[in-house]
């Protein structure tokens, strides 16, 4: 264990060269990059640093923890703040990754949906049934899962994620599962082996997509006819292709809050935390999420957007949304995560 | 050495003036070999620095098994000395109680619990839970204590992990990478059919890595040959093209193939136009596009190391053989095929040695099922953090093309498969 933390270090000691290292008065954090780092950076960074004088450096990190854990168990630490899926948001805390925080200390909790024992939701990422509406109109346009599935009467091929989370999820959805019972369903006996009895029914029309790129990359292609796809992703390739990719929220959709949490052992933990306070915030919330199009993880947000924006957003009364969070649905990724994703691996790949 | 010392010594008995001159000239060697090794040092020392010792390092991992002797010493310890049959005593029970106290609310539970589940999906929930409704002290009935929590104590497979996995060594990683399992008994047997997924993904490295090869040797061998014949001018300008994508970035060259074969690609849509196809051809997304993809980045360690070979060959041979009335073919076959086969052993092995390991390129353009083992030890090494399974499947992997390559070596000889 001592020995392979000290070749670590020394890896980690050459990796770190390439970042510049954070003075007192500079915090770095990791973020998902792209055009949404981009969008972050312009609206909750910038203002912060204008501010309080706290200078920001940006890296990516797309969620492979072992990059964290390589950082904090030989000390040496690149990052101060970073931003994480929930299922890594709650492994990073019991693993002692992360800086265990109470942040009813710094906002109102009671305007988030779930706030983690280490970090705090800062934006919603739904996943949901996206169609280019250039192609597909009218009674050709899908309106349902279910429609997704049936092949026969909307050809073409699909796209889906190349992951079991948040897949499994919509082949419930595609069998008759409410959004809401989708959790209670999964999580139960029998609830797996129905998602995988429904994948298998489409397996032969996917193209499974691995990034988010990707995902747009075959709707605006035309190589796939509908898929699953991110609302910022979508936005983004709407924007700065000028198309008409359309989103079915009727259908039902996937919803992870998006966390950002302090790496254990950061010497400014206390400025990191006043940056993450600060993007929490309403006026700061509002402006992120006007530009990124996303929904605001702080509810008070909600009325300081454009109505247009407002209207592109789910409707939160109409609950289609499943709400990836919550311990059931959290520990039941835990537990069965590397399980399923091995399944899943050998099933796609029949 | 006695034989160079005897002859040393008779060398020297008549002639006193020789042994000076002996001595002068080992001297003189003794010095050229440590300046040799003086020169040598830095990357021997780099190699065994940077490259030897993380290696056995991280192929030790496929065995290392800190975490359950860590941090459930006393459990570790009861487990040890247990037969592993029939239900557990109360003792195993108040051992587990007392080790999950000492770690209750601290990482190392977690630690524990992700390491457990990797044998059994559910036992990390099972002990965080249990850890958190643990009563305080002991009262002697600990395992009542543990079966009101949860009946899934009573589950023989559940002890059987921890018997089996209580050592400080163990084959669990080495078994999981082979698609196998111990039952609790103990015997060993194949994993469910639904998980079964590494033998596969092995045969699948092979026989992409196979195809990869054969088709850069029969591609490059033809280019290497008219470049070898070539004029210094032409030869330099073929050198240059085949060196130009050999510096272009992977990623780069990659995704460029993304964007010529997808379906309204360049290709395609040529082809259309031509009107030889109508619908667009799967030329990505597929084992077409891996093996496209796979020989274009590879084509230049096929060709360089046949093309050196050709260099060396005088063409007088190839011009004797003609003259005693050999037909070209006969040529080719008899004389000049075996004098280009060290190039095309070493083309061959650099190629495939290189093809085993690659997982960004099928990754970006193959579909779900053409997925090389690589891109599963980079996904348990970043993202499911299993280093342990990451390191068996990278230490069977090297076992296997060790083994090719000394098979390799028997049938065609050490000495030429070695890149001049």
């Amino acid at each position: 264990m001592k020995t392979s933390k000290a070749i670590l270090a020394i890896g980690l000691a050459f990796a770190g060269l390439a970042v510049q290292p954070a003075t007192a008065q500079s915090l770095t954090v990791s973020n998902q990059g792209g055009q949404p780092g981009e969008v972050q950076r312009k609206t909750v960074f910038e203002p912060f640093t204008a501010e309080t004088g706290i200078k920001i450096n940006i890296d990516t990190f797309n969620q492979e923890l072992a990059r964290i854990r390589t950082q904090v168990e030989t000390g040496n630490l690149v990052w101060d703040a970073i931003s994480l899926n929930p299922i890594n948001e709650a492994a990073g805390c019991e693993e002692g990754l992360l800086e265990k925080i109470d942040w009813s200390k710094y906002v109102d909790a009671k305007a988030f949906d779930a706030v983690g024992a280490c970090g705090a939701p800062y934006l919603a990422s739904p996943g949901t049934l996206v169609y280019d509406s250039d192609k597909l109109s009218g009674d050709a346009a899908p309106k349902s899962w279910a429609d997704f599935w049936n092949v026969a009467k909307f050809p073409g091929k699909r796209a889906l994620m190349y992951q079991p989370d948040q897949t499994v999820e919509i082949a419930l959805m595609a069998d008759g599962v409410a959004p809401s019972d989708v959790v209670k369903v999964l999580t139960g006996p029998g609830g797996l082996d129905r998602a995988f009895r429904k994948l298998a029914e489409i397996k032969p029309h996917v193209k499974w997509w691995k990034s988010g790129d990707e995902s747009m990359q075959l709707l605006l292609t035309g190589e796939v006819s509908m898929g699953y796809g991110w609302l910022g992703r979508v936005n983004a390739a709407n924007a700065s292709n000028n198309r008409k990719l359309r989103i079915v929220w009727d259908a039902g959709y996937t919803n992870a809050l998006i966390y950002f949490g302090v790496m254990k052992g950061s010497p400014r933990k206390d400025a990191a935390v006043r940056l993450i306070a600060y993007q929490l915030s309403a006026p700061a919330q509002a402006r992120y999420m006007e530009q990124l199009g996303n929904p605001p993880a702080n509810s008070d947000a909600n009325a300081l957007l454009s109505e247009a924006r407002r209207a592109a957003l789910p409707d939160p009364k109409a609950r289609n949304g499943m709400m990836q969070a919550g311990p059931t649905y959290i520990n039941f990724w835990l537990d069965n995560g590397d399980a399923i994703r091995q399944r899943f691996a050998t099933f796609v790949a029949q | 050495m006695s034989m160079a010392a005897t002859s040393h010594e008779m060398a020297a008995a008549p002639v006193p003036r020789a042994a000076s001159l002996a001595a002068q000239v080992g001297a003189a060697e003794r010095r050229h070999l440590w300046r040799m090794l003086a020169l040598l040092a830095p990357s021997v020392l780099f190699t065994a620095f940077f490259f030897v010792v993380p290696l056995a390092l991280f192929m030790f991992r496929s065995v290392d098994n800190p975490e359950v002797s860590g941090y459930l010493p006393q459990t570790a310890a009861v487990m040890q000395a247990w037969s592993g049959k029939g239900e557990p005593d109360e003792a195993a029970f108040a051992a587990l109680a007392a080790d999950l106290r000492a770690i209750r609310d601290t990482p190392a539970l977690g630690l524990i619990g992700r390491r457990l589940n990797y044998a059994l999906p559910g036992f990390r929930g099972l002990l965080t839970k249990t850890a958190r409704r643990l009563p305080a002290a002991d009262d002697g009935a600990t395992k009542a204590a543990f079966l009101a929590i949860d009946e899934k104590w009573r589950d023989p497979a559940i002890w059987g992990v921890l018997h089996q996995q209580s050592g400080r060594l163990t084959s669990f990683y080495l078994l999981t990478a082979l698609d196998l399992e111990k039952s609790p008994e103990g015997e060993i047997r194949r994993v469910a059919p639904e998980q079964r997924i590494f033998i596969d993904l092995y045969g699948r490295t092979l026989t992409v890595s196979l195809g990869v090869t054969a088709l850069c040797l029969l591609i490059g061998y033809p280019v290497a040959a008219v470049m070898s014949r070539a004029g210094p001018r032409a030869a330099s300008w073929m050198l240059m093209l085949v060196l130009v994508p050999f510096w272009t970035s992977l990623l780069v060259r990659s995704t460029a193939w993304v964007i010529l074969l997808q379906n309204e690609g360049l290709v395609n849509k040529s082809l259309i136009a031509l009107g030889l196809i109508d619908q667009p051809l799967a030329l990505i997304f597929n084992r077409a596009g891996v093996f496209i993809a796979m020989v274009h980045v590879l084509l230049p360690y096929a060709i360089l190391p046949i093309y050196s070979v050709m260099k060396g060959i005088s063409g007088n041979h190839l011009r004797a053989a003609a003259s005693l009335g050999a037909p070209p073919l006969r040529v080719f076959r008899t004389v000049y095929l075996p004098l280009t086969l060290p190039g095309l052993a070493a083309g061959g092995t650099l190629v495939f040695v290189l093809s085993v390991g690659f997982y960004v390129t099928p990754a970006l353009v193959g579909g779900p099922g053409d997925q090389m083992i690589g891109y599963f030890i980079a996904y348990f090494t970043n993202s499911a953090v299993n280093w342990g399974l990451a390191s068996a499947l990278g230490a069977l992997l090297l076992l296997v093309v060790a083994a090719i390559y000394l098979a390799l070596g028997k049938l065609v000889g050490f000495d030429r498969l070695r890149v001049r």
